[in-house]
């Protein structure tokens, strides 16, 4: 109850923070949305009046913006610039500040960005099934947790390297190769299918993005991967929280 | 009963050291080489409930590293402290919820975006604070503090000394039973110091907070604490009253005497002249001869005026920090 209570706080206040530099998320909503979109005008190109591909790219779009993490700023900075210390001396756990920054953002990101998208959804002339839709809330949720936990696992790397930026630009690439914006799952070359449809890359971005689409059937093993996952993830950055918090703690906060 | 116990408490760094140049950044990059750094030395005292202590010294003593473990910020290579019954590394969230270290350097973290209110009010979920404890406490900050005119400002648009005034406030708003205060005037203006000494004079006296306060400014230190504690190379020097010190530290007093007709060669062999103001001078007396001199002085010299003065702290202070104990 009060941990709910304080990530409610965390957003609002992020939420206001980033109010002060819309404009800057509006920048944001540019970046993040034009990749899926190069990919829609480059595949729509390859495949001509395929309409899934279509959907799955103008889905994609959306997942990608509402699944967006910045832990490399928000919370690596940070560590950088100190004030960590004051977020290790509150009486909450520290992930709390992130993660309703990260929700703040999110909300930030789709309040500019989803309109842009139902736009090109028009403009293209994509539609959906609702009920596609409804069944991939569920992945799209895990797929945003997944994303956070992800980025939050790189940016800890803040404890020990200054070169945080960098690391967290090689795992963004990672999601773009083998998250569904380069290519969809199904147009991967054989041996980077399997490997795309079993790390975790693609549970991030392109399966809910697929399943809203109707590309993807059988998607349960694939949502139980993607919770999987998740699971992987976090004992993941829970041990290396630990770990960089020892370090932190002993070099000199 | 103590409200913070340290006994034996020690920290070293590994710090990475290379020599300069391009040869030695290469072979850096197969064989590191690291010195180790103790920044605090075995470092023993006890504080009672409600006592302001001045934790001083020079530069690189080990001051700050002693308050953020005292804090919980970090974890000692050796020795224990504990602060309220709680060792503090740990960061219990009673614990938490129980002190606040208050830096000059860096008075308010989180969203600056945020305006003073929202973020005491951010305060008040976190530290779960009644309702009615709140607007009390609220009130009587914006009283001591005069943060009403601040309220609706935005964090980031504050100058320095109203940061430090709102860093204050949220972090008494729930009442800390231990405050570590470190160089808390740091960067402020002579009437701004002035106000949050006040304010932290009133407050520790109201409150019956335990303070720990490290500061350059002996005017902090000497409106605030009654006891120091002296840390040069991470070890303590000085444990004591605030008055005994300069007794201890300082074999001399000064002694200003305006007699018109005085000449340098009046004081030779009987006191050493340290300043000189037209009529004005300043002697440097040793504390055994103090009585012996003025009288000589009174009955040689046709004087106006006489005052015998313990030297200032910042001169004790000075001398000790450059010659040691």
């Amino acid at each position: 109850m009060r941990t709910s209570r304080l990530i409610a706080l965390a957003v609002r206040n992020q939420f206001l923070e980033w109010a002060g530099t819309w404009w800057f998320t509006v920048s944001l909503v540019v970046n993040y949305a034009v990749g899926p979109l190069i990919g829609l005008v480059v595949w729509s190109a390859v495949l001509p009046g395929d309409e899934v591909i279509v959907r799955y790219f103008v889905a994609l779009t959306a997942v990608h913006l509402l699944t967006a993490s910045f832990e490399d700023y928000t919370f690596a900075e940070s560590v950088y610039d100190g004030t960590v210390g004051h977020q290790l001396l509150e009486p909450q756990p520290v992930v709390l500040g992130p993660a309703g920054a990260n929700l703040a953002i999110r909300l930030w990101l789709g309040l500019f960005g989803l309109p842009l998208t139902v736009t090109v959804a028009l403009v293209t002339g994509a539609s959906y099934r609702w009920q596609a839709v409804l069944l991939a809330l569920p992945s799209l949720v895990l797929a945003a947790l997944l994303r956070f936990l992800w980025t939050w696992l790189l940016a800890l790397t803040a404890f020990w390297t200054e070169r945080v930026h960098a690391i967290v630009g090689f795992g963004n690439i990672l999601v773009f190769v083998f998250g569904g914006i380069a290519a969809p799952l199904g147009d991967l070359p054989g041996s980077w299918q399997t490997a795309a449809a079993l790390l975790p890359f693609h549970a991030m971005l392109g399966l809910p993005a697929g399943i809203a689409a109707g590309m993807l059937s059988g998607s349960g093993t694939a949502v139980a991967l993607q919770a999987g996952w998740c699971v992987v993830l976090t004992a993941g950055a829970m041990a290396v929280w630990r770990s960089g918090v020892r370090r932190y703690t002993a070099v000199g906060a | 009963m103590n409200a913070v116990s340290v006994d034996g408490l020690s920290m070293t760094y590994r710090v990475p050291v290379r020599e300069a140049g391009l040869k030695a950044a290469f072979r850096s990059l197969v064989h590191r080489r690291y010195r180790e750094v103790q920044a605090v030395r075995d470092l023993s005292f006890e504080i009672p409930h409600g006592q302001v202590v001045g934790l001083l010294g020079p530069n690189g003593a080990g001051k700050t590293t002693a308050m953020k473990l005292m804090s919980g910020l970090l974890h000692p290579t050796a020795g224990s402290v504990d602060v309220l019954g709680f060792t503090p590394w740990q960061r219990r969230t009673p614990f938490l919820k129980q002190i606040a270290l208050v830096r000059g350097s860096r008075p308010t973290g989180g969203a600056q975006e945020l305006t003073v209110l929202d973020s005491l009010q951010y305060q008040r979920v976190l530290y779960g604070i009644p309702d009615t404890d709140y607007h009390a406490g609220l009130d009587e900050l914006i009283g001591l503090l005069g943060l009403g005119p601040l309220l609706h400002r935005q964090l980031r648009a504050l100058s320095l000394g109203q940061k430090m005034r709102a860093g204050l406030a949220l972090s008494l708003l729930y009442r800390p039973k231990v405050l570590f205060l470190d160089e808390p005037t740091l960067g402020l203006d002579v009437s701004a110091a002035t106000a949050v000494r006040r304010f932290l004079a009133e407050y520790t006296g109201q409150s019956g907070a335990t303070v720990v306060l490290t500061s350059h400014y002996m005017a902090d230190v000497e409106s605030l604490c009654r006891r120091l504690i002296l840390v040069d190379h991470g070890r303590v020097q000085y444990d004591g009253p605030l008055e005994r010190l300069s007794a201890q530290l300082s074999p001399y007093k000064l002694l200003r005497i305006s007699a018109p007709a005085a000449t340098k060669e009046n004081f030779e062999g009987v006191a050493e002249a340290v300043a000189t103001h037209g009529v004005s001078w300043e002697l440097r007396v040793p504390r055994d001869d103090i009585a012996r001199v003025t009288a000589h002085l009174l009955t040689t010299l046709d004087v106006i005026d006489l005052a015998v003065e313990e030297p200032s702290l910042e001169t004790v202070l000075d001398r000790v920090y450059r010659e040691g104990l």
